[in-house]
C-alpha cells in the first residue's frame, strides 16, 4: 500500500511541471503580451520596464521559465491588477469559502446519493427507482446556474425561507480563526453565527451538490445491480448470513468500488460549478474571485487562480486514487 | 429415515415473455453419508432445484409445488429468518466457479469466520483458530498466514479447497456441490474430489454432487440421477447405470464421452437436437424428438419412473434401452490416474 | 484477390451489419429514447424553421422599454424582455444557435479527437505515449477552467466559445477511440485478415475502425449535450458573444440574473429550454448506450 502511494506521489510531480509550464506559456501569450496583462492598462511605462526586467522577458524562454519556477516555489503568483495585492493573499483569503461550501454540497451530494442509489437498485423497478432514474436525468440535463437560480428564486425570493446572497449576515459579529465560517462559529461557540452561516449555506450548497448527487445516485445504483448478480452474494446468502451483513459487508463494499472513482471525477465538476454557483448567491469565493478577474481583465489574479485549482484538482484526484486501493486490495497487492 | 428427502419439487421462473417451468416434480432421498450425483446438461433444472431447497433462488423464481424435509421440517414452508439458521451450518452449498464465487475485497479469514461467528456463536479469536484449522482440513499449506489473503492471491483449485472449507466450517449434515470441479484443471479436479470423498467419510455429511460430468460421478458418487428437461428420467446405483443405461438419453451421454479405453478410430456419438425450451410444458416424453426408440407413445404419454433390471434403478421410460445396444464396454469411464490424487 | 481474402473481408463486414440492425431494434423498442428522439426532433424542427416558428424577429422591439417587463400573456407567450423584444422568439432563435453551438463543439472535438486517438492506437509505441500524456495534462485542469482558459486567450465571441468547448472534449474522445482500437487489434478477426495479407491502412479503414465506432457514437451525442451547457455557462460569466442583441439562451440568463424578483419569466423560459434541449439528446444518447451494449444497465 505504502509503494502504491509513494508511486503515485511521483507521478505527481511530472503532472505538477506540467500545469505550471501550461500556465506560464499561458501568460507570455496572453493578448497584448504579459506585461500589459499582468499589469493592466493602465501600467506607465516605467512599471512595464520593470517587469519585463523582472520576468526576463528578453531572456530566451527556458531561462524565463526557470525565473517563473523559482517564483512559484516562494508563492510569489504577482499582484492583482484591481487591488494591488499580492495574488496568493486573495487566494488564501478566499480559499475557505470555496472550499466550506464544496465540502458542504459533497456531503449533500454524497450522503444523499449513495443511500438513494442503493435502495433504488435493491427495489428494482419499484418506484422509487423510477423516480431516481428520471431525477439522475433531470440532474444531468440542468446547468448548474439556472439550478442555483430557480433555487434562488424559489426558496429566497419567493418564499423567503432562506437568506440570498452571501455567507453570514452582516450584523452578526463572529470572530474568524479559521475563515471557515461554521467552524469559527463552534470554535467560538457562538451560536447566532452558527445557525446564520448554515442558513446562509444551504442553498448554494444545494444547488452546488445536486448534478454530483445525480451522477452519484445514478453510478451507486448501477454499480449495486451488478454487484447484486454476482456470485459472491449468492454464495453468501448460502452461508445464511444476515441481510443486514450481507448488504454491508458483501454489496456496499464492492458496490463502492467504482462509485469512489466516479466521486473523484465529481471533484472537477464541483470546482467549475464553484464557479458558476458563487456568482448567483454573491459567496465571496475563489468563484467569483475568478470570475471578475476575468471581467476586469486581472491576468495576474486569473493565471494565479487558474494554477492553483488545478493543482487542487489534481491533488484532490490523487486523494480519490488513494482511498480507491485503500478499497480495492486488488491494486493494492500488486 | 432419510437425511433430506425431496418430493414432488416444482421450480418456475417468471420472465417478461414467459413462464419457464424449470423443474418439473423431481423427488429422491439422502442418507447420512451417501453420496448421490445429480447429472444433466446446462439448462436441465439441475443446480435451480438446489439453489430453491436452500430458498435462495432468483427473485423471479418461485417454488410451484413439492416439499423438502430435512430434520422434520418442510424447508419449502420456513420462514427466511429460520432458513438462515440451517443455511451454512446444517445444509451448505458450494458453487461452480471459485473465481468469483468468493468476495474479492474480503480477506479470506473474514469469509470463514463470519460464517463461524452467526452460526456457532464463536468469538473473534475462537473463530480464528477454527478458521485456520479448517483451511488446514482442506490441504490449504500455512493456513494461519493465509487467513489475511485475499481471494485474488490464491490459485483456482486454492480458492475451491477454501470454498469447501467454508461449507464444512459448522459441520453440516448436508452438503451440496454444484459443479464444484468443472471450472477446475482435470488434475486439481481429481484433488477435489478426493477432499470431499474424505471429508464426506470424516463427517458422516450426505453429498450431493451436481454435475454434466460422467467421470466426475463415476469417481465419486454411489447412486446417479439423471435429469433432462426439469425431470429425473433414470436413477440407478452408480455402476449399476453406467453398465445398464436403460434411458436413452443416458446412453446417449455415455456414448458422447470419450474413452481412454475406447477402440480407436470409434467415432464420437453426439446426441442430435437441443434440448427442449423449459417454457412448454407438452405431454409425452421431453426427450421423445431426440430419441431413436421413441413411439407414438412416448409422443403422447408422459412416462413415470418404474423399477427395471436390479434394486434401486427406476428408468422414466417407454420403451427402455434393449440389452443389444447397451454399450459394449461395461463399467464406469477410466478413472484419471491415482498417483496423481496423492500431490 | 484470392477466395480465402475475399472471404475474410467478408466476415469482417458480416459483424458490423448484423450489430447495426440489432443496436437499432433495441433502440426503437426504448421508450425513454423515442421521447428523447421526439423532443430534438421538435427543437431541431423548430431549429431550421424558426423563421416560421418564431411570431416576432429576436432582435425587434415590438413593446416599450421596461424595468418590469411584462410576463406570459396578451399575445407573447412567453413574455417580452426589458427590451420590449418577445421572449419567444429569442428562445426559438437561440435554440437554433444552441443546436448548432452543440454540432460544432462536438465535430471541433471529435476531428481532433478521432485522429490523436487512431493514430496513438493503431501506431503505438512513442507516439503513443506522448500523444496520451499530452491528453492527461488536459485532463488535469477542469474543463470549464480550461475552456475559459482558451476562450481568455482567443478573446470573447461565439465561435472562440465553441472551438474552446471542443478542444476540451479531445482528450475524452481521443482516450475512447484509442482505447476501442486497441481492443480491437488483438481481436480474433483482424488477425484472421492479417493472416491473409490485408495491409494495414485497409484494415485500420475497413475492419478495425467501424466496430470501433459506436461508443465514440455514444459518447458524441452525450457530448453534445455537455457542450450545450458549457456554451450556456461561457456565455453566463460573459465570455461569449458579445453583441447584445444575440439571442444566446446563456446570455439571457446571464443579464436577467439580477432581475428575478420582478421578471422571473426572463430566466425560466431560457433555462427551461436549456434543460429540454439537453434532456432529449441525453435520452437519445442513453438510448444509444443501451441498444449498442444492452449488459449495461445505467
Amino acid at each position: 500500500m505504502l509503494g502504491y502511494v509513494l508511486r503515485r506521489l511521483l507521478l505527481l510531480i511530472p503532472i505538477l511541471f506540467g500545469l505550471s509550464l501550461i500556465v506560464f506559456l499561458f501568460v507570455r501569450a496572453l493578448p497584448g503580451g504579459p506585461g500589459i496583462a499582468l499589469l493592466g492598462e493602465r501600467a506607465t511605462a516605467q512599471d512595464l520596464q520593470e517587469i519585463e526586467e523582472n520576468l526576463g522577458l528578453d531572456e530566451p524562454l527556458p531561462v524565463q521559465y526557470g525565473r517563473y519556477l523559482k517564483n512559484l516555489a516562494t508563492g510569489d503568483l504577482g499582484t492583482s491588477v484591481s487591488t494591488r495585492r499580492p495574488v496568493s493573499e486573495e487566494l488564501s483569503r478566499r480559499f475557505p469559502a470555496t472550499f466550506e461550501l464544496a465540502i458542504a454540497a459533497m456531503i449533500f451530494a454524497i450522503g444523499l446519493g449513495i443511500p438513494l442509489g442503493y435502495i433504488a437498485a435493491k427495489r428494482y423497478q419499484g418506484v422509487l427507482d423510477n423516480a431516481s432514474l428520471v431525477m439522475s436525468l433531470i440532474g444531468v440535463s440542468i446547468p448548474v446556474f439556472f439550478l442555483a437560480l430557480l433555487l434562488k428564486y424559489v426558496f429566497a425570493v419567493k418564499l423567503g425561507w432562506l437568506p440570498s446572497i452571501g455567507r453570514i449576515n452582516i450584523l452578526i459579529d463572529l470572530d474568524h480563526p479559521t475563515n471557515f465560517y461554521v467552524l469559527d462559529s463552534i470554535l467560538t461557540a457562538n451560536w447566532e453565527g452558527l445557525t446564520d452561516s448554515l442558513k446562509h449555506l444551504i442553498l448554494p450548497a444545494i444547488a452546488l451538490g445536486t448534478i454530483p448527487l445525480a451522477i452519484i445516485a445514478r453510478i451507486t445504483r448501477a454499480a449495486t445491480l451488478d454487484v447484486l448478480s454476482e456470485d459472491y452474494v449468492r454464495t453468501a446468502r448460502a452461508k445464511g448470513l444476515d441481510p443486514s451483513i450481507i448488504g454491508r459487508r458483501h454489496v456496499l463494499k464492492n458496490a463502492m468500488l467504482p462509485v469512489v472513482t466516479v466521486i473523484g471525477l465529481q471533484t472537477g465538476l464541483l470546482l467549475t460549478g464553484a464557479i458558476l454557483t458563487e456568482t448567483v448567491f454573491a459567496w465571496p469565493g475563489l468563484g467569483t474571485l475568478i470570475l471578475n478577474a476575468i471581467r476586469f481583465r486581472d491576468y495576474a489574479v486569473l493565471q494565479g487562480g487558474i494554477l492553483f485549482f488545478a493543482v487542487l484538482f489534481v491533488l484532490m484526484n490523487l486523494l480519490v486514487d488513494i482511498s480507491y486501493a485503500f478499497l480495492n486490495p486488488r491494486i493494492r497487492y500488486r | 429415515m432419510a437425511l433430506l428427502s425431496v418430493r414432488d419439487l416444482e421450480v418456475k421462473f417468471k420472465t417478461r415473455r414467459a413462464t419457464v417451468h424449470a423443474v418439473r416434480g423431481i423427488s429422491f432421498d439422502l442418507d447420512a453419508g451417501q453420496t448421490l450425483g445429480i447429472v444433466g446438461e446446462s439448462g436441465c433444472g439441475k443446480s435451480v432445484s438446489s439453489l430453491a431447497m436452500l430458498g435462495i433462488l432468483a427473485k423471479n423464481g418461485r417454488v410451484a409445488g413439492g416439499e423438502v424435509l430435512f430434520d422434520g421440517q418442510d424447508l419449502l414452508k420456513l420462514s427466511d429468518a429460520r432458513l438462515r439458521a440451517i443455511r451454512g451450518k446444517d445444509v451448505a452449498m458450494i458453487f461452480q466457479d471459485p473465481m468469483t464465487s468468493l468476495n474479492p475485497v474480503l480477506k479470506i479469514g473474514r469469509q470463514l469466520t463470519e460464517v463461524l461467528t452467526k452460526h456457532m456463536a464463536m468469538d473473534k479469536d475462537a473463530a480464528e483458530k477454527e478458521a485456520a484449522e479448517l483451511l488446514g482440513r482442506v490441504g490449504i499449506p500455512r493456513a494461519a498466514d493465509r487467513l489475511g489473503d485475499y481471494p485474488h492471491q490464491f490459485s483456482g483449485g486454492m480458492r475451491q479447497r477454501v470454498m469447501i472449507a467454508m461449507a464444512i466450517a459448522c459441520h453440516p449434515k448436508v452438503l451440496i456441490a454444484d459443479e464444484p470441479t468443472t471450472a477446475l484443471d482435470v488434475t486439481i479436479q481429481a484433488q477435489i474430489l478426493d477432499l470431499l470423498k474424505r471429508l464426506v467419510e470424516e463427517e458422516r455429511m450426505g453429498l450431493i454432487l451436481i454435475t454434466h460430468d460422467l467421470g466426475v460421478v463415476a469417481g465419486i458418487c454411489e447412486r446417479t440421477n439423471v435429469m433432462y428437461a426439469g425431470r429425473f428420467v433414470e436413477t440407478a446405483p452408480t455402476p449399476e447405470l453406467f453398465s445398464r443405461p436403460r434411458h436413452p438419453y443416458t446412453l446417449g451421454l455415455l456414448k458422447s464421452v470419450p474413452r481412454l479405453d475406447a477402440v480407436r478410430k470409434e467415432k464420437l456419438d453426439p446426441i442430435g437436437g437441443v434440448p427442449p425450451e423449459l417454457t412448454y410444458v407438452v405431454p409425452g416424453c421431453s426427450f421423445a424428438p431426440r430419441c431413436a426408440y421413441a413411439t407414438d407413445k412416448s409422443r403422447e404419454v408422459t412416462p413415470e419412473l418404474r423399477a427395471i433390471d436390479t434394486e434401486g434403478h427406476l428408468v422414466a421410460c417407454w420403451n427402455p434401452v434393449p440389452d443389444a445396444d447397451l454399450p459394449s464396454t461395461p463399467g464406469p469411464p477410466a478413472q484419471p490416474d491415482d498417483r496423481w490424487a496423492a500431490r | 484477390m484470392s477466395i480465402t481474402e475475399a472471404e475474410a473481408a467478408q466476415l469482417a463486414f458480416e459483424r458490423p451489419s448484423g450489430l447495426w440492425r440489432d443496436a437499432f431494434e433495441r433502440f426503437v423498442r426504448n421508450p425513454a429514447a423515442l421521447v428523447g428522439v421526439v423532443l430534438v426532433l421538435v427543437f431541431v424542427l423548430a431549429a431550421i424553421f424558426a423563421p416560421a416558428v418564431a411570431p416576432y424577429e429576436p432582435r425587434e422591439q415590438v413593446g416599450v422599454l421596461a424595468r418590469n417587463p411584462a410576463g406570459p400573456g396578451d399575445g407573447h407567450i412567453m413574455g417580452l424582455d426589458e427590451q420590449g423584444r418577445d421572449q419567444f422568439s429569442r428562445i426559438v432563435f437561440g435554440l437554433r444557435l444552441s443546436l448548432l453551438v452543440g454540432v460544432v463543439s462536438v465535430l471541433v472535438g471529435l476531428s481532433f479527437g478521432l485522429v490523436f486517438g487512431a493514430l496513438a492506437g493503431y501506431l503505438g509505441g512513442r507516439i503513443d505515449f506522448a500523444l496520451m500524456r499530452l491528453m492527461d495534462l488536459m485532463l488535469s485542469i477542469p474543463g470549464f477552467l480550461l475552456a475559459i482558459g482558451i476562450v481568455t486567450l482567443l478573446g470573447p465571441g461565439l465561435f472562440q466559445i465553441m472551438f474552446a468547448v471542443g478542444l476540451v472534449q479531445v482528450p475524452t474522445f481521443a482516450r475512447l477511440l484509442r482505447g476501442s482500437i486497441l481492443g480491437q487489434k488483438e481481436g480474433d478477426y483482424v488477425l484472421a485478415a492479417r493472416s491473409v495479407g490485408v495491409p494495414g491502412r485497409r484494415l485500420l479503414l475497413v475492419h478495425i475502425l467501424p466496430n470501433s465506432i459506436a461508443p465514440v457514437i455514444v459518447q458524441a451525442t452525450l457530448a453534445m449535450a455537455t457542450a450545450i451547457i458549457e456554451v450556456a455557462a461561457l456565455s453566463f460569466v460573459g465570455l461569449g458573444p458579445q453583441d447584445p442583441g444575440l439571442p444566446e439562451l446563456g446570455k439571457m440568463l446571464a443579464d436577467n440574473a439580477n432581475r428575478l424578483q420582478q421578471s422571473a419569466h426572463l430566466v425560466f423560459f431560457p433555462g427551461l429550454a436549456i434543460v429540454i434541449s439537453t434532456l432529449g439528446i441525453n435520452l437519445i444518447g442513453d438510448g444509444l448506450r443501451e441498444a449498442i451494449d444492452p449488459k449495461l444497465r445505467t
